[in-house]
Order: structure tokens, then C-alpha cells, then sequence
């Protein structure tokens, strides 16, 4: 029996539940508590980096074709529709999983830095673990949102309790827009079930033909639901509150992790199951890219902290996303699933890395740093290599996804393109030129005794380092497995 | 078998509830000295031995197409599969209930016979409600069951806040009785014979005042069911009357007037009477809406859990809309969301306030306030109580949340998608409710100090925990509670 994805899935919440039982009293039993922790997110990590993702993409180089790891079993039937614990990962799904265990592990380590509630905050973070490898994993559509669900409660305690000031407001942001998100996601299943007509909530399915206004209504709402959890412009708020407010570790997954499950549900359930509204308001989505790649750039130029700046950074990435989802061609799409991987972990470094200049400047302001390389050069080339991913320099992991992204989208929105590749100037200007505030220029006379990076520093952003150049120094070697993934999308965009 | 032997085997679990409650109080008339606990034992037997009766009636039911075991006095009567749905519903609440309620009943040990008592007699009056389609005696149970469950709160009061709850509860009982009553009455005029299912042939004859009637049944039930507009009880019994009783007494109602609900509309008016349809869709509406919305600004955690129970009570009618062939084309799966969501209604009330209980034990006061940071002082409690909180507000994976799921898919394929999108904006708001008292328990603490549950009984604790503990049993093993209510909507299609 295949049990790869369910271990992925259960084996973080296993170990949550071991630390669950396992007391905190002393800052032994606090690294014991971490120690169980780590070991749960690092098997997951494990499993999909040496079982997972390393199988399928030896599978490739040998002449094979790739296969999805499935498991399904009846989960209820007696009903209107039957519903499965279904799950598959495919070429989509298996690079996204080695971005989430891996920014899960990173965050794990990074809990060495909490010293209240340790117990509760690992629990919470190896339980959003699961809900976001189950999401990336469901194929079945209660699956999905009974996964996607799970994932409201821990983030909004996690944001609210261990985040800064304000992290009360944020969570409330978050929480509003994720139960709207979330809601939308469950109408948009009762939808398809329904008007599928298969009796069934497989994700899988063989579609029928929907009538036009519950297409309509259909592509639209789970259009809004992921455009939310992406936080794509105009409903990007709550991603720059929570961003901002939550403790680092905490945004890190958030910025690493969450937005990208927002971009995989529009893929999967928006642009596979409502192919023809997809494409007929292509125009329209390409037109929001462009919109949010310019608010996203230029409005993290107007940011004095330094997590809103990366906040905004995020919003511009995503809105590239988005460009290739309008795009709907197949080289644009696999280049969106690298865009994602390559925004996942550098902004998960860029927040990580915020958070460790926050905590030695013990300032958020942009504006009262400065010459931190003098102190901390090894900090500042973390950032520096964040940034130059992000901005899409060549053996790094953004690049062949910039590149992927903006040829397969030309051909077929060339103005909007061209549009989207200019934001990107900003974006390298912005990300420039904060580091230039940050550490470059005069020492400022406060911050003359700050520490460079720590051992715990290393450890936390070293894994990202590694992937950051495997995925940009070997993209061929990924490159096919994905296209395998997206030829379902194509597939059904074409009307194969 | 005879038919006197058929029709006392049909009503074995109510009559065994009822004479065990005789014998508690013949006991405690007889011998007063006695340990209060031998009134529960005998309570917990009882409901055992009547839960192991309506396992004798399904063995019955095996092979009965229809899933009627036994229908007498012209169909005024039917035992059939919903009804001993809702008697192992009932006899299941009443069993947690008897082991949960032990810390109010020791503070009356002389009346604890009356509070056992009339525990079971509720029950049967639950089970009766289900199998009743004659207006007179479904009337009387109805009635039956308000006096008990009001009894209930007024026998364990704790001060006089708990009798003047016991008493506006009387009043709003009353009040939704009394409309049942009118409206019945009007349909015997109409009808001219107190068989629900004949009024479908009176429509067409005085439709005004049929729709009339209907219009006064539904508002009645309301009451029983604890949602809008009469349902100011739910939040006064849950805050003055002791959490270990108000659970039950919130429960039975709901799965009362569920089974009520469901008895008038899909089995006495069918798809024949369609004022009903749109009544119940309109109740629905404003029910779901007022109770979310209140969730959002109670600064009581008994109100939060009975706005929650309400919301979810009104999300339960979704299902009775869909009682019929939807878009789908396969039979109507509407009441076996409607009786799976009674379920989980069921378990998960008994789950958040067994759990208030437990905290009000060791002498957390009411506020939310009060259980800011609740984590840091008893993690168990907070655990249990986040676990409690999203089940009924129905957050997954939790067993609510599927529930919820269940029902807004077969309102929306019974052609009521309006209702359905109403519902999914309902739930928003719960579960932003739920997710922000769940913040707050896990806040930063205030000056409490750590408590233990060491004050409640263990029999208790071990079941307050295991009806928690089944909010997330029920997500992964929802099938068989489906299979089971899918059997017991099987008359009513």
C-alpha cells in the first residue's frame, strides 16, 4: 500500500501530538519539546525530498514518464455525492510540497528563538503543517476544504499570540478574510458537485459541461476566494498586517507557504474545472497582473518597516503569478509553479531575515538602519541573495521562473507582459535600494554593536540557501516533472 | 405476535423510561436515606435498557422496505426507523447527560430522584414526538417535554437568577406551545380530523388559513428548536441554570424539535402543502443570520455556545427543504443531512457545555473575559473547550463543519441556492466568532492561577472529554452515522 502523501500529511501532526503530552517546564524540556517538533517536520521533509520529488524526477532522466502518487479510500458514500480520502501529488503538487516542508522546517528551527509556550506554538505550527500539505496533496473536493479549513484556527492564534503590537488587529484581518475565502471555496465545491452531476466530489473527475451562469458564478467566486488567499491586489491587506505583525517564524510560513496555496487552488480548481470563463475573462485577470505588479512594486517603495516592504514584494510576485494563470500556455504555467517554489523560499528568507535585523536593531523602521554590513556582513549577504532571487538573477531559483513566466505569457497578453516586466524594474529598485538603507551607508551610532548571524541563523536559513540554488542551478531536472502536472491543466484549457 | 405484543414492543423504550422514572421516585418516597447516585444508576439503566429496545426494533426492521415496524390508532402512531433514530439520539444525550450532570445534582441530593425522573420522562417525550402524527397527543408530548426540560433548570438553580431562567423559559415554552396549539386547532377546522398527513387534501379549500396555521405551527416549534424568534431561553438557561444540566435540557429541546419540526412538515404536510417550504425557508434565513450575528458580540461564554447552538439548530433546517428528488436525481438526502447535523448538534452541545461545567466547577467565571488565557491556567480545558467551540460553529475538519457541508449541498440541490449562500455567510460568521474566543483562550494570560478539573467527578470528566473527543471521531467516521440516518430518513422521503 502507497502511503508516501499520507505520511507527508499525518507525520507532522503525529509529532504534535507526541510534544502535546510532553512537559515545558524548564528550557530543557522546552528543546525537547522542539527537538520532537523538528523531528515531525523533518521526516515530512524527508519523505517528499528523497521518496517524493528525487523518485519522480530520476523517473524523468530515465525516459519514464512521471506518475501522481495516489491513494484513495471511500470516505462517506451514503450520501448526494460520495467524498474520498483522496489524495495524489503530481508534477504540481511535488515541488510545492518540497517548498512547504522545507519553510515548515526552517520555521521549527526558528522556534528555538520563542521561549514562551514553546509546546503550544510547535503543536500549532506542525498542525498548519498538515492542513497545508493536505490541501496540496486532496484530490477530493471536501478533502480540500476540510484541509483548507484547518488552517484558519492555529495561523490566527499563532498570528495573535505570538505576534508584535497590532498582532491582535492582524489576526483579525487574517481571520476575516480567510473565513470569507474559505466560505467561498465551500460554495464554489457545492457548486461543482452539483452541477457536475457525477455524484461524486473527486477532484479527478471526468467534468461534465456546466450551464453558463454556475460556471460563471463558479470561476468568479473561486476566483475571489484564491485571489484572497493569494493576496493579490485589491485584497492584499490582510497579508500586510499579518506579514508585519506576526512573530517572524510565524510570517515566514506565512509569506513561504500560504500565498502560494492560494495560487495552486486557482490553478487546480479555477482554471481546471471552469476552463471556458478562465479563458473568456483571461483578459481581465491579466489586466488585475498588471494592476497589482505595479501597486505591489511601488507601494513597497512607500514602506518604512521593513516586513510591509517584503509584505509588498509579495504582493508584486504573486501578481506575475497571476500573469502566467491569465496566460493559460503551458510554459508559462510551469514557470508559475517555479515562480512559486522561488517566491516561497526567498521570501521566506527576506522575513526571516527581517525579523533577525528587527530583533538585533530593535527597530522596524527602514529609515533608522543603516551600515549593518560593517556589523553583520553575513546577514546582509543573506539578504542580498534573497533579493537577487527575487529580482530573477541567473542560477538562482527565480530566474528561469521570471523567464518561463514572461515567454509563456507573451505570446499571448504581449502588452500586459511588457507591462509586468517593467514593475520588475521597480521591484529591483525597491529591493536595491532597502538594502542600501539597511546595510550599506554610514553606521549609525546605535546600531554599532549589532551581531552578525547566529549558529541558530544559519540553520534556519541555510536549508533556503540550498534550495534557492539547486532549484536555479537544476531546473531542467524539475522542468519536466512539472510539465507533467500542468499538461492536466492544458489538457482541459484546450478541451482535450 | 399479537398486536397488544407488537404495540408494547414498538413502545418499550418509552415505557421503560417512563417506569424506571416511577421507580426512582417510588425509591426515594420509600427509602429517602438512600445515596443520591442510585437514582442515577437507575436513570442510566433505564436508558441502556431502552437504547438495547431500539436496537430490538431495528433487528425487527431488517427487511421492511418501508421502515414502519409498527403504525396503530389510524397512523397516529408510527414506530419506524426515524423515530427510533431520534429515540437512540435521545436515550445517547440522556446517557451523557446522567454521567456529565453529577456536580449540580450533589448540591440537591434530596431531589435528585425528581431530576432523574424527569430526565427520562423528557426522553420518552423526545421518543413519542417522533413517533407522532396525530395532533392531539403530539401536542401533549410536546407540552410533556417543555414541563421537563423546565422542571430540569428549576429543580438544579443555583441561585434565584436559574429559577426566574426556568420561568421565562416556561414563558417562551408556553407561548410557542400555545401557537403550536392554535395553529393545530385551525387545521382541525380545516381538515376536520387531527391526522397531519390529511391536510395536503384541504389546501386547495381555505388556503389562507392553512397557510395561516402552518405559519403558527412553525413559530411554535421554534421554540422547541431554540432558534429565532423564540429562542431567547437557549442563552438564559445556558448562562443561570448549571452548565451539566443546561446541556441537556438545550440538547433534548433541540433534538425535540427537531424531530417535531421534521414529523409536521416532510412527514404530516409532504410536498403537497407547499406554504411550509417557503415558512421554513424564511425561518431559516432570519434564524441563521440574528443567532451569527449575536455570536459575534456575546460577552458571555454560555451565550457564545447558545448562540452557536442556535445558528447550528437553524442550519438544520436546510436540510428538511431538501427533502425531495433534487437536481441530482437521486433520492432525497436532504433529512439524512438533517438527521446526521441533529447528531452532531446533539453531541457537540452536550460536548461545550459539559466542558462549561467542568471550568465553572473549578470557578472560572461566565465572562469571556474571565477565560482570556485560559491555556496557561488549565490546557486540557482550553483544548477540549477550543475542540467543543469549533465543532458547533463548525470549523473542519471537525464533525460540524461536514455537518454544515452536508446541509448546504442538499439545500442548494433542492433548488434553494440563495439558502445555501445565506447558510455559507452564517457560517462566516461563526466561525469568525470561534475562531476569535479560541484566540482568546489561548492568549496571554491575565493574573489567574492554574486550576485542575479535579472538582468535577471523573465519570464525568471522561465523558465531557469523550463527546469532545467525538467531534473529530465523527469527521473521520461520518459513514456510519450517515448509513444510520439515512435508514431512519427512509420514512419520511
Amino acid at each position: 500500500m502507497n502511503v508516501i502523501l499520507s505520511s507527508i500529511i499525518w507525520t507532522p501532526l503525529l509529532f504534535a501530538v507526541i510534544a502535546l503530552f510532553l512537559p515545558e517546564r524548564d528550557e530543557e524540556q522546552r528543546g525537547r519539546v522542539r527537538t520532537v517538533a523538528l523531528a515531525g517536520a523533518g521526516l515530512s521533509f524527508f519523505v517528499t525530498a528523497f521518496f517524493a520529488i528525487l523518485g519522480q524526477i530520476g523517473l524523468g532522466q530515465g525516459g519514464g514518464l512521471s506518475s501522481a502518487y495516489q491513494e484513495s479510500h471511500a470516505w462517506f458514500w451514503t450520501f448526494l455525492f460520495h467524498a474520498y480520502y483522496d489524495l495524489t501529488a503530481d508534477g504540481m503538487t511535488l515541488p510545492l510540497l518540497v517548498v512547504t516542508t522545507t519553510v515548515f522546517g526552517c520555521a521549527i528551527f526558528h522556534s528555538w528563538k520563542i521561549h514562551e509556550r514553546v509546546r503550544l506554538y510547535v503543536i500549532l505550527i506542525l498542525l498548519l503543517e498538515t492542513a497545508v500539505n493536505g490541501v496540496l496533496c486532496s484530490a477530493d473536493f471536501v478533502l480540500f476544504v476540510a484541509f483548507w479549513g484547518l488552517m484558519l484556527v492555529p495561523m490566527y492564534v499563532l498570528i495573535r499570540v505570538w505576534g508584535g503590537p497590532g498582532a491582535r488587529r492582524a489576526a483579525a484581518w487574517f481571520a476575516g478574510f480567510q473565513a470569507l475565502a474559505f466560505v467561498m471555496i465551500v460554495a464554489t465545491v457545492a457548486i461543482i458537485i452539483i452541477e457536475a452531476g457525477n455524484q461524486s466530489s473527486d477532484m479527478v473527475q471526468d467534468l461534465k459541461t456546466f450551464s453558463v451562469p454556475a460556471e460563471t458564478i463558479g470561476f468568479w467566486m473561486s476566483f475571489a476566494a484564491f485571489a484572497i488567499a493569494m493576496a493579490i491586489f485589491p485584497v492584499h491587506t490582510w497579508m500586510v498586517e499579518a506579514q508585519s505583525k506576526a512573530s517572524p517564524g510565524v510570517a515566514a510560513i506565512l509569506s513561504g507557504t500560504m500565498l502560494l496555496l492560494g495560487a495552486y487552488g486557482m490553478m487546480r480548481v479555477s482554471l481546471v474545472v471552469f476552463p471556458v470563463p478562465a479563458h473568456y475573462y483571461s483578459f481581465a485577470i491579466t489586466g488585475l497582473a498588471v494592476v497589482g505588479a505595479f501597486w505591489g512594486s511601488i507601494g513597497a517603495l512607500r514602506q518604512d518597516e521593513l516586513r510591509r516592504f517584503v509584505a509588498y514584494m509579495n504582493v508584486a510576485q504573486m501578481s506575475m503569478v497571476l500573469l502566467a494563470i491569465g496566460a493559460e500556455t503551458s510554459v508559462a504555467l510551469v514557470g508559475a509553479i517555479l515562480l512559486l517554489a522561488a517566491q516561497g523560499f526567498a521570501s521566506a528568507m527576506l522575513t526571516l531575515i527581517s525579523g533577525a535585523v528587527e530583533e538585533r536593531t530593535r527597530t522596524t523602521s527602514i529609515r533608522a538602519m543603516g551600515g549593518l554590513v560593517a556589523q553583520a556582513p553575513r546577514l546582509a549577504g543573506f539578504w542580498l541573495f534573497a533579493a537577487l532571487s527575487v529580482i530573477g538573477i541567473p542560477a538562482l531559483a527565480g530566474f528561469t521562473a521570471d523567464f518561463m513566466v514572461f515567454t509563456g505569457s507573451f505570446p499571448e497578453h504581449r502588452i500586459a507582459t511588457l507591462l509586468v516586466m517593467a514593475s520588475v524594474i521597480i521591484t529591483t529598485g525597491g529591493l536595491l535600494w532597502v538594502a542600501n538603507r539597511v546595510f550599506f551607508g554610514p553606521v549609525r551610532e546605535h546600531l554599532a554593536r549589532v551581531r552578525d548571524v547566529t549558529l541558530l541563523d544559519l540553520t534556519v536559513l541555510i536549508p533556503l540557501v540550498g534550495a534557492v540554488l539547486l532549484f536555479g542551478i537544476r531546473p531542467g531536472a524539475i522542468i519536466p516533472v512539472i510539465s507533467n502536472g500542468v499538461l492536466e491543466i492544458t489538457t482541459r484549457i484546450t478541451g482535450g | 405476535m399479537s398486536f397488544s405484543h407488537a404495540l408494547i414492543l414498538g413502545l418499550l423504550p418509552e415505557l421503560m423510561l417512563a417506569g424506571a422514572a416511577a421507580l426512582s421516585v417510588i425509591v426515594a418516597v420509600a427509602r429517602p436515606g438512600l445515596r443520591p447516585d442510585i437514582h442515577r444508576w437507575i436513570a442510566c439503566i433505564a436508558i441502556v435498557g431502552s437504547l438495547a429496545a431500539c436496537g430490538l426494533i431495528l433487528l425487527g426492521l431488517r427487511g421492511v422496505r418501508s421502515g414502519v415496524a409498527i403504525t396503530v390508532w389510524n397512523g397516529g402512531l408510527s414506530v419506524d426507523s426515524f423515530s427510533v433514530f431520534i429515540a437512540i439520539l435521545a436515550g445517547v444525550t440522556a446517557l451523557t447527560s446522567c454521567l456529565i450532570s453529577d456536580t449540580p445534582v450533589r448540591r440537591i441530593p434530596a431531589r435528585s430522584s425528581a431530576f432523574y425522573g424527569l430526565v427520562l420522562v423528557a426522553t420518552a417525550a423526545v421518543d413519542a414526538i417522533a413517533a407522532e402524527r396525530d395532533m392531539v397527543t403530539f401536542f401533549i408530548t410536546l407540552a410533556l417535554l417543555l414541563v421537563c426540560l423546565v422542571g430540569i433548570g428549576a429543580l438544579v438553580k443555583t441561585d434565584p437568577r436559574g429559577a426566574v431562567s426556568s420561568f421565562e423559559h416556561l414563558i417562551e415554552g408556553m407561548i410557542g406551545t400555545a401557537c403550536v396549539l392554535y395553529g393545530l386547532v385551525l387545521l382541525y377546522g380545516v381538515t376536520g380530523s387531527t391526522d397531519l398527513s390529511v391536510v395536503v387534501g384541504s389546501v386547495h379549500r381555505a388556503p389562507g388559513v392553512v397557510a395561516l396555521s402552518i405559519a403558527l405551527v412553525l413559530l411554535g416549534l421554534c421554540a422547541t428548536l431554540g432558534v429565532f424568534p423564540l429562542r431567547q431561553w437557549v442563552g438564559r438557561i445556558g448562562t443561570n441554570v448549571p452548565a451539566g444540566a443546561a446541556g441537556f435540557i438545550i440538547a433534548m429541546s433541540v433534538i425535540g424539535g427537531g424531530a417535531a419540526i421534521a414529523r409536521v412538515t416532510v412527514s404530516g404536510f409532504g410536498a403537497g402543502v407547499r406554504p411550509w417550504m417557503w415558512l421554513v425557508s424564511i425561518i431559516a434565513t432570519i434564524a441563521l443570520a440574528h443567532a451569527s450575528l449575536s455570536a459575534l458580540r456575546e460577552s458571555l461564554v454560555s451565550r457564545l455556545l447558545g448562540q452557536l447552538v442556535s445558528a447550528q439548530a437553524a442550519m438544520l433546517l436546510l436540510g428538511l427543504l431538501a427533502f425531495s428528488t433534487g437536481s441530482l436525481d437521486v433520492p432525497a438526502y436532504g433529512m439524512t443531512a438533517f438527521l446526521a447535523g441533529l447528531g452532531i448538534t446533539a453531541v457537540a452541545t452536550l460536548a461545550a457545555y459539559g466542558v462549561l461545567a467542568m471550568i465553572q466547577g473549578a470557578g472560572i467565571e461566565d465572562g469571556i473575559s474571565d477565560v482570556r488565557g485560559l491555556a496557561h491556567r488549565s490546557a486540557p480545558a482550553a483544548l477540549m473547550l477550543s475542540v467543543a467551540v469549533a465543532t458547533l460553529a463548525g470549523i473542519p475538519p471537525l464533525a460540524g463543519f461536514l455537518s454544515r457541508l452536508l446541509l448546504v449541498t442538499s439545500a442548494a440541490d433542492a433548488g434553494y441556492g440563495w439558502l445555501a449562500i445565506v447558510a455559507s455567510a452564517a457560517t462566516l460568521l461563526t466561525i469568525i466568532a470561534a475562531a476569535r474566543f479560541i484566540g482568546l483562550l489561548y492568549a496571554e494570560g491575565g493574573d489567574g492561577v492554574p486550576f485542575t478539573l479535579g472538582a468535577t467527578p471523573p465519570v464525568s470528566r471522561v465523558v465531557a472529554g469523550a463527546a469532545c473527543f467525538a467531534g473529530l471521531v465523527l469527521a473521520v467516521l461520518i459513514q456510519p452515522l450517515l448509513a444510520v440516518a439515512t435508514a431512519g430518513a427512509g420514512p419520511l422521503r
